[in-house]
């Protein structure tokens, strides 16, 4: 077990983290030259494209020390984005030691110190690296400050690379093997094995993932999962080395895959325990949380007979993607759907490119919500995430929201700007501390339902990019909230519903109205677009309808030229969804959920 | 109105100009004396060619020289070319309602009474504009004189209709200007005008002018202005509308030619460019009668029709005529689907609006069942009305609904099949 290393690499978004794996399992050889591409853990398109991680992926490398001995170097990658800090824990759970890349030009940022938190709270031993020596700006002495006096590590234990380049690679794999402890554990006693990411085989079904905290698991192992209670027997233990590579056994402190003939992710909780059935574990790994949703969205398809097909995707989806989950929704003017959670803004992002790209299906979103509390009048309590079933305002006593804590770093020059953002979306207990010269943190406590709507894109904007941003949840409070519904010439639009705080209900509902009549083509007649909470009409805009638009000749030849047009137009029309007798295009339901942010850049 | 109650409409196309004008997307050229001597031989030959193929009993009870400018040519080839049809095509007894397109410069007392000789009975004339700037604005060869002195030639002259064509909504056209035109043409008292705004076509100089940034469009509510003042004016004056750019002083003086492209009576067009459109039965042979019969069979009132038009490049029009071929470019079949589609798109675009009821008993489609949300939207808009009279309910444009009829037509649900 000495000879085995379970790490990760953490780091804030953009340092540097997964040219950095590429660069260890290069100089690992685990992969051959040719072989070789870029991000090689980051294996959706979509990851590659937006240089950020979405999904853990794990890799085994083999290194031969100084010392002349083979270490098993186990790096797990994780996302980088605090919408996936879950699946960042369950990796982090199955590790030892981590190395935390700074970037020797932007310094500690928010998520740096976020990040390290979180490494510590798992009792990981931290090896700062500080990445991008290289850059003409970096400045290390700096770097070396801040790891001192913001995040408290030794300096002098930091490791200087640049990934890119490829140096500093050598000492900081002699690094891994001499500042992070071997895994513990006893491989004679009870199995119990931490599942920390499943992945989906077209082939052989659901690939678990695991780390060994106790026992040995081998092909034939009778197992279950300790939370959901499953059973399986186990069909093939092996290595993930960027290919899986079957080995007889896995032991105490080893990291591995296995198989074990199960068909779909589904009944599959990551951060469960797998133990074995005929001598089971006494308790199971601590540390389990389930994922837990906090944006709600519904989704459709836009034409209505890609329903089947998205039904698939989205299963299939699921498969590699815990987090996500979703029920049967209908909608009167879109039709069947989906309701879906997500942990964050930037995980419903990815789902709907992915469903859009990977699985060609045009969509259409409603506004995305948080889940809000409701105590009724007779007292009896509702989680409500769908304005479609927000109960009648005369019954409800009160409504609770969630709220975050959100930490924000921003040069100190724009801190006026910042804190008037946290007091425009309802912040309180809005605080800030000097972390360095010329930086700043602040903390405030902010309705998460606020932050959906384009905080985080509002505070780039304003900080000029250097602001950066996290949160962690905190909990319900009470909130006014109303119900906004959005009607088209009279008919209500119910995916254009949603819960706002009253406060912001006339504005919100004013810019969606403006939004809509934006991007609603001009009709034959007169189009009222108006906001209202319950009867009571809050906005109002009107599309005004054709004047001319006859031409003037329409005889022999011009019969059949303008019959055909009229039908080619109306082909396209059907790629609109009808509220009444409105066309409206798919555009507009995608302009009211963009961000101000859009709207200023177009 | 069925659609193929009336009798058939002729139609013979004059494809030469003296020029040709910056806004005319017409199939045109200019013309030489043998080159016009050829081309007369070529569509008194065509007359032949079609005739064999031409199923529709009922004789031609319209004959429309259009163009081009069929008053450049000489009287005796307009006799040769009717002549002709006379001999070839059944024509009706007496004679047919003959229709002649003339521009100013050629309507002499001489020549009107020559074309009174040959049975001409609406005489169209491309006045244009009573402004002599905006003629010169349009590049047409005659002036504002020469307009005045056309027009009472033709009066003089005793044909049952004098038609004007007007053209309004040019760049830089003030509203005074248009309506000064508008009183003249009043006061000149023809039966009938046809006053077209302008339309800039892509591939025409104006065209070409637009896209260089040279000319530019007057916009879409000055655009609806000059039409809503356009119609009031004539109805005022005691022109009503019919069509969107067709009024007539009275009910007779309206086009019956015209009126056939707009309900489907059946019509056939000789010379380049020229459409047909036979109906049912009355499909001249060639027709693919198994596929027709396959369209009408699934409603056994339910009409289908062939469409068919000439090449509209004059010399290769010659050639097929020449070598005993019919000069046909491209012909399409109409299902239920596309006929109703044009009867409402037609429909919509005349003051008679869409007899209801025969829209339902020839397509199987209640209209306004099947668009209710939309015909409530537009009548509340004041875009059309639902007329109820002794010969039924129709389905009326009001002025502003003229105005978008082309919008109008799409929005309308046509579950039907093809």
């Amino acid at each position: 077990m000495d000879h085995i290393r379970n790490f990760c690499i953490i780091a804030h978004i953009d340092h540097g983290k997964s040219t950095l794996a590429d660069r260890l399992i290069q100089q690992c050889g685990a992969v051959e030259a040719r072989e070789f591409r870029d991000q090689i853990l980051d294996s959706m398109d979509l990851e590659r494209e937006r240089g950020i991680t979405i999904k853990a992926n794990t890799v085994t490398l083999p290194y031969t020390a100084k010392d002349g001995r083979t270490y098993e170097l186990n790096l797990i990658d994780t996302p980088g984005h605090v919408d996936f800090s879950h699946e960042v824990r369950r990796s982090l759970m199955s590790c030892e030691g981590a190395l935390l890349v700074i970037d020797a030009s932007q310094g500690v940022e928010a998520q740096t110190v976020a990040n390290l938190y979180l490494a510590v709270e798992f009792g990981l031993q931290v090896v700062p690296v500080i990445n991008k020596i290289d850059l003409p700006s970096a400045d290390v002495d700096r770097v070396m400050e801040e790891i001192d006096r913001d995040l408290g590590l030794d300096p002098f234990a930091s490791i200087q690379v640049s990934a890119k380049q490829g140096s500093g690679i050598d000492g900081l794999l002699e690094a891994i093997v001499q500042q992070l402890p071997p895994p513990k554990g006893e491989p004679q006693a009870p199995l119990r094995a931490l599942l920390f990411d499943a992945q989906y085989d077209v082939y052989r079904g659901a690939v678990l993932l695991v780390r060994l905290f106790d026992g040995t698991l081998r092909a034939g192992t009778h197992i279950r999962l300790m939370h959901s209670g499953e059973e399986h027997r186990v069909e093939e233990v092996g290595c993930q080395r960027l290919k899986r590579v079957p080995v007889p056994e896995l032991s105490a402190g080893e990291v591995g895959y296995v198989l074990a003939g199960i068909k779909g992710l589904s009944g599959l909780a990551i951060g469960d325990t797998l133990t074995e059935v005929e001598r089971p574990a006494a308790e199971p790994v601590p540390g389990y949380r389930e994922a837990k949703p906090v944006v709600f969205s519904s989704i459709y398809p836009m034409a209505t007979n890609d329903y089947e097909a998205l039904t698939k995707a989205l299963e299939k989806l699921k498969l590699n993607d815990a987090a996500l989950i979703y029920e049967k929704d209908s909608s009167a003017a879109l039709g069947f759907g989906f309701r879906c959670g997500f942990l964050g803004l930037l995980h419903l992002d990815v789902v709907q490119e992915r469903l859009e790209r990977e699985y060609d299906i045009s969509l259409i979103l409603s506004a995305p919500s948080v889940r809000y509390r409701i105590v009724l009048n007779n007292d009896s309590e509702a989680w409500i995430d769908n304005p479609t079933f927000y109960p009648d305002p005369a019954s409800i006593k009160e409504a609770f929201e969630p709220y975050i804590k959100a930490t924000i770093m921003t040069p100190e020059r724009y801190l006026g700007t910042v804190m008037d953002l946290c007091r425009d979306r309802r912040g309180v207990d809005t605080t800030f501390n000097y972390l360095a010269a010329g930086r700043m943190e602040v903390v405030s406590n902010l309705p998460l339902a606020e932050v959906l709507f384009d905080f985080y894109d509002r505070l780039k904007s304003i900080t000029q990019g250097y602001g950066s941003f996290d949160y962690e949840l905190l909990d319900y409070r009470q909130g006014d909230m109303v119900k906004v519904d959005i009607l088209v010439n009279g008919e209500k639009v119910d995916a254009l519903s949603q819960l706002v705080h009253r406060e912001f209900a006339r504005p919100r509902a004013l810019r969606y109205c403006e939004r809509l009549a934006k991007t609603i083509p001009r009709q034959q007649f007169k189009i009222a677009i108006q906001g209202a909470i319950g009867g009571q009409i809050i906005a109002r805009t009107t599309i005004n309808p054709f004047r001319k638009d006859v031409t003037a000749k329409c005889y022999g030849g011009d019969i059949t030229r303008k019959r055909k047009l009229l039908e080619k137009q109306r082909e396209g029309k059907k790629k609109m969804k009808m509220v009444g007798a409105v066309e409206i295009p798919q555009a507009a339901f995608v302009a009211v959920l963009r961000t101000e942010e859009d709207e200023d850049g177009r | 109105m069925k659609p193929n109650d009336g009798q058939p409409g002729l139609y013979l196309h004059i494809p030469f100009c003296s020029a040709v004008c910056p806004y005319c997307d017409f199939s045109v050229m200019r013309v030489l004396v043998s080159a016009r001597r050829r081309f007369i031989d070529n569509l008194v030959a065509e007359v032949s060619i079609a005739a064999r193929d031409w199923r529709e009993p009922r004789p031609f009870d319209t004959v429309y020289f259009g163009g081009g400018t069929p008053s450049l040519l000489p009287v005796e080839d307009l006799a040769c070319v009717l002549d002709s049809c006379r001999a070839h095509l059944a024509l009706a007894t007496p004679a047919p309602w003959v229709f002649l397109e003339a521009n100013p410069e050629d309507v002499t007392p001489e020549a009107c009474a020559a074309w009174r000789g040959l049975g001409v009975r609406t005489l169209s004339i491309g006045v244009q504009s009573f402004s002599d700037d905006v003629l010169r604005f349009l590049g047409r060869r005659h002036d504002a004189q020469q307009a005045r002195a056309a027009v009472e030639a033709a009066q003089a002259a005793g044909f049952n209709t004098v038609s004007l064509d007007l053209i309004f909504g040019l760049p830089g056209q003030t509203a005074e200007a248009w309506q000064r035109d508008l009183a003249t043409a009043v006061t000149l008292a023809p039966g009938h005008l046809s006053c077209y705004q302008l339309t800039i076509h892509p591939f025409t100089r104006f065209g070409a002018r637009l896209a260089r940034g040279q000319l530019s469009e007057i916009p879409e509510e000055e655009k609806a202005d000059l039409f809503d003042f356009t119609h009031r004016f004539l109805a005022d004056a005691g022109w009503p509308a019919y069509e969107v750019s067709n009024f007539a002083r009275s009910s007779d003086q309206e086009s019956r030619h015209n009126r056939k492209y707009w309900d489907h009576t059946p019509y056939l067009g000789l010379g380049p460019s020229a459409h047909s459109l036979a109906i049912n039965d009355e499909c001249p042979k060639g027709t693919d009668q198994k596929k027709l019969a396959g369209i009408r069979s699934r409603r056994a009132d339910v009409a289908a029709a062939r469409r068919w038009w000439n090449d509209l490049r004059t010399p290769q029009w010659e050639r097929r005529v020449a070598a005993g071929e019919r000069p046909v470019e491209g012909e399409e079949l109409l299902g239920p689907r596309a006929l109703a589609t044009e009867t409402l798109m037609l429909g919509l675009r005349t003051t008679a609006g869409i007899d209801l009821d025969g829209f339902t008993m020839r397509y199987g489609l209640d209209l306004l069942a099947a668009n209710d949300a939309l015909v409530a939207n537009l009548v509340n808009e004041g875009r059309l009305v639902i007329r109820s009279g002794p010969e039924g309910r129709r389905l009326v444009p009001t002025l502003s609904g003229l105005c978008v009829a082309d919008g109008l037509a799409m929005a309308f649900d046509l579950p039907l099949q093809r």
